[in-house]
């Protein structure tokens, strides 16, 4: 690359500081995270209270909190489920894939561009990107072989491209991990999805692109945006795998190409 | 639930704003303070940049109550993602040695301006949601955001070497 001539504009020299910080991010170290829902349970539930307060030792009054925190237990998974239930602009959503913290938000309609590239997507033949992931590829015997295979964001993604099929162009994304149980339920109370069953496990079948939300095997939440414009979406899994199977198909046709994949 | 769902989050932040070994202690205790005081937010609005804002002045709180004049300062991860592979080993060494400068200078970066970063491009929050989330005026977020941003520009492109970025 050539030197570039002259001096250059502030936006330019921010903007490209900027993303160097954000390439930074994944790279630091933070060390994994204690678990703490027993203990802040616990906690709550033996209705200790962070700082001594001087007005709470008389019992009846400690026994007045002891339901007003279930409520407030309550109130957060109501939350939770609204954030689930509202549908946002797709524009708050940043990234394809947000690798720490999640939001729960579904956001309906097409995505932004037909093929927007993950992290560090790298396109390889089949074999070589089955020892990239940590999880077996299922490949769907009914598409035949696909045009071209990618895995991305650290080998936790996999993906297997199908350009010209009887369903036009169809897209199976693999994701390391398993579907969020929580927030499957929820899903599946929300519009346009209806559940089926996949090869006896549970499965969403929706029409139109969707979002996935699932689990990543290190425990991480993540969500994926849906990648093809147009098309219906089903989305199933394993325990090791959540797929989600893009394309112009009914019904039927989704679950019997999902059904083929060994 | 809600709890698991943003542990590893709380945790990051905790930890990105220097509270180091005693992260999930403060995890712990932002999650019982959020719980105590849901009461006080209102709905609708967003639960994450809410949660955090407590786990950053436990971070503070932690940070006096220690005499810690500075938070911690961030490390490079021994495992690198593998995900963007360089066309050259010359050129991921060049990469890696360009990561450790760029870190070691925002690790130099006055306290607040470090934050600002940190929550910013590292948190990934907005403007507005790092205002909250450190409580500062929507004024000091950007203020201290360009400021830090300026500093780097002189310890990480020397304007004399001009060299060129990549992305």
């Amino acid at each position: 690359m050539a030197e570039p001539s002259g001096p250059r504009r502030a936006p330019q020299w921010r903007d490209a500081l900027v993303s160097e910080l954000r390439a930074l991010s994944p790279r630091l170290d933070v060390p994994p995270a204690g678990k703490q829902d027993a203990i802040v349970r616990q906690r709550l539930e033996a209705g200790q209270h962070p700082e001594p307060r001087p007005r709470s030792s008389a019992r009846w009054r400690a026994r007045m909190l002891y339901p007003r925190w279930r409520a407030a237990l309550v109130v957060a998974l109501t939350m939770v489920a609204l954030a689930v239930a509202i549908p946002q602009s797709r524009a708050v959503i940043a990234h394809v894939l947000r690798l720490d913290g999640v939001e729960l938000r579904q956001a309906p309609g097409p995505s932004p561009a037909p093929h927007p590239s993950l992290p560090g997507e790298q396109q390889m033949p089949l074999g070589q990107a089955r020892q990239r992931v940590a999880f077996p590829i299922l490949v769907p015997a009914k598409l035949g072989r696909p045009t071209a295979v990618t895995v991305s964001d650290s080998g936790r993604v996999a993906t297997l491209i199908y350009d010209r099929t009887p369903y036009g162009q169809v897209r199976l994304d693999e994701f390391d991990g398993h579907l969020d149980q929580v927030y499957f339920e929820k899903f599946i109370q929300v519009g346009s999805a209806t559940e089926v069953r996949v090869d006896g496990t549970k499965g969403l079948w929706v029409s139109g692109p969707q979002e996935v939300v699932y689990v990543r095997s290190d425990g991480m939440i993540v969500q994926a945006s849906a990648r093809l414009t147009t098309g219906s979406t089903l989305i199933w899994g394993t325990p090791r795998v959540v797929l989600r199977l893009e394309g112009g198909f009914t019904k039927a046709a989704a679950l019997a190409v999902a059904a083929s994949a060994r | 639930m809600l709890v698991a769902r943003y542990t590893l989050r709380a945790h990051r932040a905790a930890w990105l704003l220097g509270a180091g070994e005693d992260a999930d202690d403060v995890v712990q205790e932002a999650f019982v303070k959020a719980f105590r005081s849901l009461p006080k937010f209102r709905a609708g609005e967003p639960y994450a940049p809410w949660l955090l804002s407590i786990v950053a002045n436990e971070t503070k709180n932690l940070l006096r109550s220690r005499r810690r004049r500075h938070a911690l300062a961030l490390r490079l991860s021994a495992l690198e993602p593998d995900a963007a592979t360089p066309d050259s080993p010359f050129d991921e060494a060049a990469a890696g040695e360009r990561r450790a400068r760029l870190l070691a200078a925002v690790n130099a970066l006055p306290d607040r301006e470090r934050q600002a970063l940190v929550c910013r491009y590292f948190l990934d929050l907005s403007e507005a949601e790092t205002a909250q989330v450190l409580q500062w005026p929507l004024g000091s977020v950007k203020s201290r955001t360009s400021r830090a941003l300026g500093r780097l520009r002189g310890l990480v492109v020397p304007e004399d070497q001009g060299r060129v970025f990549h992305g």
